[in-house]
C-alpha cells in the first residue's frame, strides 16, 4: 500500500530577480517497503525532495502520489508519513513518552490507554522503555536518535521519511544505528525515504540508491550496480571510497592515448566505444593491480609517492613514470604487501576493470565487466 | 534582615549577603583569614572594589527602605521630626479601616492582574504573527515597540485627549457609528479599564519583542516536526510552540507587573495632579497624596511598604524560580 511515486517532480527557488531550480524533473517510484537512499553531495537537492514528499516544500511543477493518491495539495499534517530530523525535533518540555504520544494524539482518534499501549511498545522495540519519563535534555545523542525513531515508528505510517538521521551520532554509535535502523525498516517493512550524504550508509542501507547532483537525478538503482554499473561519470566518482580514477584520453584507432600513457583496446570494448573519441577512463583503485614484470598490454611502470596504511591495506598514490610529480592516482593493495614512497613500481590496470565514459556528457559508454 | 538578603539577590552579586556574615564571623582570631576562607581566597583582597558600591547601595536603597519601615511605626504628619519613642502598627490598621485605601489596594491589583494578562496575550499574539515570515517585518516590529520609547508622560497625555468626552478621537469615532458618547476618563466604573487598555497599548510592543526572542530560538524543526505529526497550526502553536515560551512569559510578567505597580507617573500626567480620576486611584498615586499633599508622613510610609511586599511578592518568585535554574 505504501507506494511513493515522484513523478516529474521539480523545484524552483527564487533568488533574487532569477531563479534556482533545486530538484529537476526528478522521477522516482518506489515500492511497498522498499529502503530507497537519497545520496548526494551537499547542495544537491535531496533534502528539498524530502521534504517536498513530507509537504514541508510546495512543489514546482510534477506530481507526487502517496499509495496511489496524488498528494501534491495535502498538507503535511494530512499526508500520512513520519519524519526523523537530523536535529531529532524533540519537544523539549515533554517528555520521552509525551514526544512519541504526540503524534497519536494529533493525527488519530485513538484513546489514551491505546496510545499509551502503542507507545510502550514502540518503546520497548526501540530498548527505551526506562527513559519514558525523562525529558530529551536529560538523555544522550545516541538514546535521542532512539527516541526520534520511537516517534515515528509509533505512528505506523505509510513512509518513513528520514533526513540525515544519523550525521550527529559519532562514528561508532552511527555504524551500530545503521545496523539497526536497517532490522527495525526489515521487521516493520515500512516505505522508507532515506536522505544522506555519507555513502556508506547508501551503500549499506538502501534496497535501491537515488543519486543526485545539482537537482538532477543521475541514477536509480541497487547499491551494487551504482558501484559496477554507474550511469555516468558522476556516479561513478561519487560511490566508493577513495573514488574511481579518472584519465582523460583520446581514441586512436584501437588505443586510448593520454598524455603519459597509451592503452590499447580489444574488439568487444571497441565495440562499446562506437564513433565516440574524446572518452574518459575510469579504474576503481582496488581494480590495480601490482605486476610483476612489465610484459603485458596494460601494464605501466609508476612512481609512488605516498603511501597511507589502512592496516586491512595500503592506499598508495601513484604517479606515471613520466607524468609530472604531484599528478598521482590512487591504487589500494593488500596492506601486507611492501610498498614506500620513491618505489618504481609496475602496476596492471586489467581491461576488464575498466569503465569508460563519453568526455563530453559524461555518460558512460562501457562498464567493467562482471563475473555472474 | 531577612528582607535584607533577599533584596540583596536583586542585584545578583556575591556581595549580597557579605555584610551579615561579616558580624557573625568576626569572633575568629584571624578575621581575615577566616573571612577568606569562608567566601573565597581573595574576599577581602577584592572588599576595596566592591565595598563602597555595597555601602552606597546599602545605605541608600536597603537603609532607606528600612527608615521607611521606621517610619511607618511611629504617627509622624505635618512639620517637625519623627517621634521614634512611641512605635506600633496603628498606621497599618488605619490604613485597613480606610476604603480608600482599600479601593486603591483593590485597584492596584486589578490593573497588576489584568494589564498583565492582556498585555502578554496581546504581545505573544503579535510576535506570533510577526513570525511568520511576513513581509515589512522589521517596519512592524518597530512600529509596535514604538509606544514603549515614549515616556508615560506623553502617552498619558495624548491618551487624555483621546478619551476627551467632547473631542477625543475615541469618542467622535463611536458617535459617528451612531453610539453615544462613553465618558472614559470621568465614569469610575470605566475608567481603570481606559487606563488599562492605554498601558497595554504602550507595552504589548515589550512583550511582543520579549516573545519574539523566544519563538526565534525554537528551532524551525519543531514548527515542521508537528506538523508532520499531524497537528492543525492552532494545535502546534498551543501544545508544541507556547509551552516552550515559559521562560519569555516569567520575564515578561515580571516586567509588566513591576510597571503595573509604577503607574504613578501616567494616572499623574493623565490629570496633572495627585489626584487621579475617580475610580482609578491605585497604591502608588495614594501614597504620594498622603505624604505630599496631606503630609501624613507615617500613614504614606505604611502604603509604601505595603507596596513593598506587593513588588517583593512578585519579585521573590521569580527570583527563586531563576535561583533553581541555576541563573543567579
Amino acid at each position: 500500500m505504501g507506494t511513493l511515486e515522484l513523478d516529474g517532480v521539480t523545484k524552483v527557488f527564487p533568488d533574487g530577480d532569477g531563479e534556482v531550480v533545486a530538484v529537476d524533473d526528478v522521477d522516482i517510484e518506489m515500492r511497498d517497503g522498499e529502503f530507497l537512499v537519497v545520496v548526494g553531495p551537499s547542495g544537491c537537492g535531496k533534502s528539498t525532495t524530502l521534504r517536498m514528499v513530507a509537504g514541508l516544500e510546495t512543489i514546482s511543477s510534477g506530481e507526487i502520489r502517496l499509495a496511489g493518491q496524488r498528494v501534491n495539495d495535502v498538507k503535511p499534517q494530512h499526508r500520512d508519513i513520519a519524519m526523523v530530523f537530523q536535529s531529532y525535533a524533540l519537544y523539549p518540555h515533554m517528555t520521552v513518552e509525551g514526544n512519541m504520544a504526540f503524534g497519536l494524539e494529533e493525527s488519530t482518534e485513538l484513546s489514551d490507554e491505546e496510545i499509551e499501549t502503542r507507545v510502550a511498545d514502540a518503546a520497548e522495540t526501540m530498548g527505551i522503555a526506562e527513559l519514558l519519563d525523562r525529558k530529551p535534555a536529560d538523555l544522550s545523542g545516541g538514546q535521542r536518535q532512539r527516541v526520534a525513531l520511537g516517534r515515528a515508528i509509533v505512528r505506523d505510517p505509510e513512509v518513513f521519511l528520514m533526513d540525515e538521521p544519523l550525521s550527529n551520532l559519532d562514528a561508532k554509535l552511527r555504524s551500530e544505528m545503521r545496523t539497526e535502523l536497517q532490522r527495525l525498516q526489515d521487521e516493520l517493512d515500512v516505505t522508507t525515504m532515506y536522505v544522506t550524504h555519507d555513502q556508506t550508509e547508501a551503500m549499506t542501507m538502501g534496497d535501491r540508491i537515488a543519486i543526485l547532483n545539482a537537482g538532477e537525478l543521475q541514477q536509480v538503482a541497487t547499491p551494487l550496480e551504482c558501484y559496477h554499473e554507474p550511469a555516468n561519470r558522476f556516479v561513478a566518482g561519487f560511490i566508493g571510497d577513495p573514488s574511481m580514477n579518472f584519465f582523460p584520453v583520446e581514441r586512436d584507432d584501437e588505443t586510448l592515448v593520454a598524455d603519459v600513457f597509451d592503452y590499447p583496446l580489444s574488439a568487444p570494448t571497441l565495440d562499446d566505444v562506437g564513433a565516440v573519441t574524446d572518452l574518459t577512463l575510469g579504474v576503481r583503485p582496488e581494480d590495480i593491480a601490482l605486476a610483476g614484470d612489465s610484459s603485458g598490454e596494460h601494464t605501466f611502470s609508476t612512481v609512488v609517492e605516498v603511501v597511507e596504511p589502512m592496516g586491512d591495506e595500503n592506499t598508495v598514490y601513484l604517479r606515471f613514470a613520466d607524468a609530472p610529480e604531484g599528478e598521482t592516482f590512487i591504487a589500494t593493495v593488500g596492506g601486507l604487501q611492501q610498498v614506500s614512497a620513491g618505489d618504481e613500481i609496475t602496476v596492471e590496470i586489467p581491461e576488464e576493470t575498466i569503465h569508460l565514459f563519453d568526455g563530453v556528457s559524461g555518460e558512460a559508454v562501457h562498464n567493467r565487466e562482471i563475473d555472474e | 534582615m531577612t528582607r535584607n538578603t533577599d533584596t540583596g539577590d536583586d542585584s545578583g552579586d556575591a556581595v549580597t549577603d557579605g555584610g551579615v556574615a561579616e558580624e557573625g564571623q568576626r569572633s575568629g582570631f584571624s578575621p581575615v583569614a577566616a573571612l577568606n576562607e569562608r567566601f573565597g581566597s581573595d574576599f577581602v583582597e577584592s572588599s576595596q572594589f566592591w565595598l563602597p558600591p555595597f555601602l552606597l547601595v546599602g545605605l541608600f536603597v536597603y537603609g532607606a527602605i528600612i527608615w521607611n519601615l521606621l517610619i511607618s511605626l511611629t504617627d509622624f504628619t505635618g512639620f517637625g521630626t519623627p517621634d521614634y519613642s512611641d512605635l506600633d502598627f496603628q498606621m497599618y490598621s488605619r490604613a485597613l479601616a480606610d476604603s480608600g485605601f482599600v479601593d486603591a489596594a483593590i485597584n492596584t491589583f486589578i490593573l497588576l492582574v489584568g494589564f498583565t494578562l492582556v498585555t502578554l496575550a496581546l504581545g505573544l499574539g503579535l510576535a506570533i504573527l510577526i513570525d511568520r515570515n511576513i513581509r515589512f517585518e522589521n517596519t512592524f516590529r518597530t512600529i509596535y515597540l514604538l509606544p514603549m520609547s515614549l515616556s508615560f508622560v506623553v502617552t498619558a497625555q495624548f491618551w487624555a485627549w483621546m478619551f476627551n468626552f467632547n473631542n477625543g478621537v475615541i469618542n467622535i469615532v463611536i458617535t459617528s457609528l451612531g453610539l453615544g458618547r462613553v465618558d472614559w476618563i470621568g465614569n469610575p466604573d470605566i475608567v481603570l479599564w481606559a487606563v488599562m487598555f492605554a498601558l497595554m497599548w504602550q507595552f504589548a510592543g515589550y512583550a511582543m519583542v520579549v516573545f519574539l526572542a523566544g519563538l526565534r530560538a525554537i528551532p524551525n524543526e519543531h514548527y515542521e516536526a508537528a506538523k508532520v505529526d499531524g497537528a492543525s497550526t492552532v494545535r502546534m502553536y498551543w501544545r508544541v510552540i507556547i509551552p516552550q515560551l515559559k521562560g519569555s512569559t516569567i520575564s515578561a510578567s515580571v516586567v509588566l507587573m513591576v510597571f503595573a505597580l509604577k503607574a504613578f507617573d501616567f494616572l499623574y500626567s493623565l490629570v496633572g495632579g495627585y489626584r487621579p480620576p475617580n475610580g482609578a486611584d491605585i497604591l502608588a498615586t495614594k501614597m504620594v497624596r498622603e505624604a505630599y499633599a496631606n503630609l501624613n508622613w507615617a500613614y504614606a510610609s505604611a502604603v509604601a511598604i505595603t507596596l513593598f511586599v506587593m513588588t517583593l511578592g512578585i519579585v521573590g518568585p521569580y527570583l527563586y524560580y531563576q535561583y533553581n535554574r541555576g541563573n543567579l
